[in-house]
């Protein structure tokens, strides 16, 4: 008997020896000081729900460890506050007459955290890495355009023949196959940030943890508590420090919707995005809430060698049969825009907006559609439509959109859709091996340009699973990207996506919404379409 | 020279499993690079997929990972790719271990309790308000009584955090409803553990002997009682202290119960297959304790297996 309260004594040991391990803590206390010193803490807690997968220019490939990249890094171009690239960790450039050769000069105030040189060395090394094979960066092919770099990375060619030059300490030069209308803007993405050489080859693992990570961005890194938070500081090596007025962000990994937003409603969390479905509505009225467009397009991909959106006229009606905005007020609920083209809004073009100067690319038309589908089946000598099965990877969501697209194809259009679904992986794997009719997918421009929407359906995207190919869609963007005249390059962009939605391989639903609650008190928060939001600006202001 | 043996069967019990996870792993479709943010061109998985080994043929690949497995190297995470399965292990463990034994400790004090109280007070009042508790434990998911709790003692009342881990105060509210419902279920066990005891002749020759009750409850009830509980306990502590995947959603605990979930949906084989090892290994380990432990709470059970 004794024994069995040994084993509950000895459990109780266990745990007070084991509350030790709570890790973290203590910082809590501290910040409800700051209404006593007068002065307003400079600091914020914001939710990034899930652990960055890599905080690590050349490994991450998703928008979480993006957005920590973005405050703690800085590439040759950065973004100003409308979200239009302009220079950064280089002072200047120079583009060749033949738009191929780039030649960057780097500010000599640019530093590293701690307090060395940013070199254009740094630069080279930093993107060699990223095309070196063995690194296996997913991103590698956004530098694909560089001389040299496909070739490499693929494994058949050597990295001396890489168009990336360091000539001097200050002087970065990049050769391109050919020329690329928005380098400016690709150069923003994280892939092309640079790493300090002597703390990556010091350290092979130097982003797994806080202490060894050495950045040249508006913060720095400051502590990582693997799946609960990471902090980040104000980096005072950095050129432009006066601009930033943060000391402190801490990003919060809270997962649970209700539970992120609790917390925001405790005080806990200064900004939370993507709110629980339930609560949207009511605060909506709240002078917290914050809706902003998001860079992507929600929508249901045809497959275009099975019957029956083999027939262009079939995939158009179903298209122009369903109600956008029913769907986006009534379902979708968060404020989203209902979609009638492939690239949302948020691309600047030098005459405004891209998809305000595109408009839409169709009309929803119940009488038409109905029509459109008649004609289609005569032509293919259906007598009834064959069936036809929507699907969609398994999550609640898009389980309601599914149905309200079922109910009103089968209202305006007299036909019966089936509903299928499958878990993620499973799903990726199916719409890859073509074995569908029809289904959902997304796509977030990653760099705010029209490209990076339009090359989804290129006859040789990996990301095209509709079979669609067309030659002249795929010839005009290929024109496209060597076209130096931007406003030519814009019309071609244009007249590609007419190609694209006259087809139709593809329908939009809706174009994606970001909502975030936000403490009042701060100020100056920069919301881009395509990123989380940027705080390097951001401020806090006295009650 | 049984112990020996255990310990053999045990290795051979966790490489069988291992070998099944991989097994039954590899036949679930997809691909741990797929996902709809980079569809990449082929040349780049290619690259991804060297690193990981997984360019190799699946034998292998099963040769490589038991070797790595033998030095207790559980491999690099795909997902988190800075990271690897023994780091992540490492940083969440001491979490839900935390956790768990806190819930386990409630749970196993006051079930005790509960349980004892009811036996004693068997078809009255107390009898009734300890089943009911414990019925109300079992049927009430962590889900739904996590968010409960939540709204109570930190939205409504302030009194502690809503979520996240750093201090005593943030882990109360999670042990509570990780506690409830083996609580529950022991509590049910004692109960009619020790109704059976009491009924035994021993019970009563101890009371016509004049034995104070509270004596005959603790020495000869409580001690015979306990056993059957106890060999409910190992498994309950295990699957306590490596984490629940709900519960540490709901509370943003840094621990590593999300990870056995979230690597399948991610196909994220080291993953997969580090925390199952983990899982089993921590569970092998347990039943062999508790194997021995029986033996010293009851000496009629010899270490010996039959033949010896």
């Amino acid at each position: 008997m004794k024994k069995g309260f040994l084993a509950l004594v000895m459990l109780l040991t266990i745990s007070t020896v084991l509350s030790g391990c709570y890790g973290g803590g203590g910082d809590e206390e501290s910040s409800t000081d700051s209404k006593d010193s007068g002065e307003v803490k400079q600091e914020i807690v914001v939710n990034a729900m899930t652990e960055p997968p890599a905080i690590d220019p050349a490994l991450a490939t998703d928008t979480t460890s993006g957005w920590i990249l973005d405050h703690i890094f800085e590439g040759l171009y950065t973004r100003d506050k409308e979200g239009n690239p302009v220079l950064g960790a280089a002072k200047d450039v120079k583009v060749s007459e033949d738009g191929k050769t780039y030649t960057f000069t780097l500010r000599e105030d640019a530093k590293w955290s701690d307090g060395s040189q940013v070199t254009a060395e740094d630069f080279e090394y930093a993107w060699k890495r990223v095309l070196n094979p063995e690194t296996g960066s997913a991103f590698a092919f956004y530098m694909y355009y560089i001389k040299g770099a496909e070739a490499y990375n693929k494994g058949n060619g050597s990295v001396e023949d890489v168009g990336i030059n360091a000539v001097n300490d200050t002087t970065f030069e990049v050769q391109l196959n050919s020329p690329l209308g928005y380098f400016d803007s690709l150069l923003t993405l994280w892939t092309f940030y640079p790493v300090q050489k002597e703390a990556v080859e010091a350290n092979e693992n130097w982003s797994a943890e806080a202490d060894t990570f050495v950045s040249n961005g508006p913060f720095k890194m400051s502590e990582w508590k693997h799946d609960s938070y990471v902090v980040i500081e104000k980096n005072d090596e950095y050129y432009d420090k006066d601009v930033v007025n943060l000391e402190k962000v801490t990003f919060e990994l809270v997962n649970q919707a209700t539970t992120y937003y609790q917390m925001f409603k405790t005080g806990e969390l200064d900004l939370v995005m993507t709110l629980p479905t339930d609560v949207i509505a009511t605060e909506r009225e709240n002078p917290e809430y914050k809706e902003v467009p998001y860079y992507g397009t929600y929508m249901y991909m045809f497959n275009v060698d099975k019957e029956p959106f083999t027939n262009k006229k079939v995939r158009k009606a179903f298209a122009m049969a369903i109600n956008r905005e029913a769907l986006t007020k009534n379902v979708t609920l968060g404020g989203e825009t209902p979609a009638y083209a492939m690239v949302p809004p948020g691309a600047n073009t030098p005459n405004g907006d891209f998809r305000e100067n595109g408009g839409p690319q169709f009309e929803e038309k119940t009488e038409d559609a109905k029509k459109l589908l008649e004609e289609g089946m005569e032509e293919e000598g259906w007598d009834t439509l064959p069936e036809v099965t929507l699907m969609y990877n398994t999550s609640e969501n898009h389980k309601k959109v599914a149905e309200a697209v079922q109910e009103m194809i089968k209202k305006n259009l007299g036909v019966s859709i089936q509903l299928g679904n499958q878990e993620w992986g499973t799903y990726l794997e199916t719409t890859k091996q073509h074995n569908f009719q029809m289904a959902r997918m997304g796509w977030i421009g990653i760099f705010l340009d029209p490209v990076v929407n339009l090359d989804y359906y290129l006859g040789d995207s990996p990301n095209n699973r509709t079979g669609w190919v067309n030659e002249e869609f795929d010839s005009i963007m290929a024109k496209s990207k060597v076209e130096q005249d931007q406003e030519k390059r814009y019309e071609m962009l244009h007249e590609a996506e007419k190609i694209l939605l006259d087809d139709m391989p593809f329908m939009p639903v809706y174009f994606y919404k970001n909502n975030y609650l936000v403490n009042t008190q701060f100020e100056d928060i920069v919301y881009y379409v395509n990123r989380y939001p940027n705080l390097k600006w951001a401020s806090k202001s006295a009650e | 020279m049984y112990i020996v043996k255990r310990f053999l069967t045990m290795l051979l019990t966790i490489w069988v499993i291992a070998s099944l996870t991989f097994v039954i792993m590899k036949f679930i479709p997809g691909d741990p690079f797929a996902s709809d943010a980079d569809v990449l061109p082929e040349e780049v998985v290619e690259n991804m997929r060297a690193k990981y080994n997984l360019d190799e043929p699946i034998p292998i690949q099963y040769v490589l990972y038991i070797k790595n497995l033998a030095m207790f190297d559980l491999g690099p995470s795909i997902q988190s790719e800075t990271r690897t399965v023994n780091d992540i292990i490492a940083s969440g463990f001491p979490a839900s271990a935390t956790l768990g034994l806190q819930s386990l400790l409630i749970a196993i004090v006051f079930g005790l309790l509960l349980g004892i109280i009811a036996a004693l007070y068997h078809n009255r009042f107390l009898d009734y308000v300890s089943m009911v508790i414990a019925i109300v434990g079992i049927s009430v998911p962590s889900f739904i009584l996590a968010p409960l709790l939540i709204n109570y003692f930190s939205v409504k009342w302030g009194l502690l955090p809503v979520a996240s881990w750093g201090s005593f105060q943030h882990s109360i509210l999670p042990t509570l409803a990780l506690a409830t419902t083996p609580l529950a279920v022991v509590a049910r066990f004692m109960r009619s553990s020790m109704l059976d005891v009491m009924n035994q002749n021993y019970i009563k020759t101890a009371d016509a002997k004049g034995l104070s009750s509270f004596k005959i409850v603790l020495k000869h009830g409580i001690r015979n009682a306990i056993l059957p509980v106890v060999s409910f306990i190992g498994p309950l502590f295990v699957s306590l202290i490596t984490g629940t995947f709900v519960i540490e959603k709901i509370f943003a605990i840094p621990g590593i119960g999300k990870y056995f979930v979230d690597s399948i949906f991610n196909r994220d084989y080291p993953v997969i297959m580090g925390t199952t090892v983990f899982f089993s290994v921590i569970l092998v380990f347990t039943l062999f304790l508790i194997d021995i432990s029986y033996r010293l709470i009851d000496p009629r059970i010899k270490l010996t297996s039959k033949g010896d």
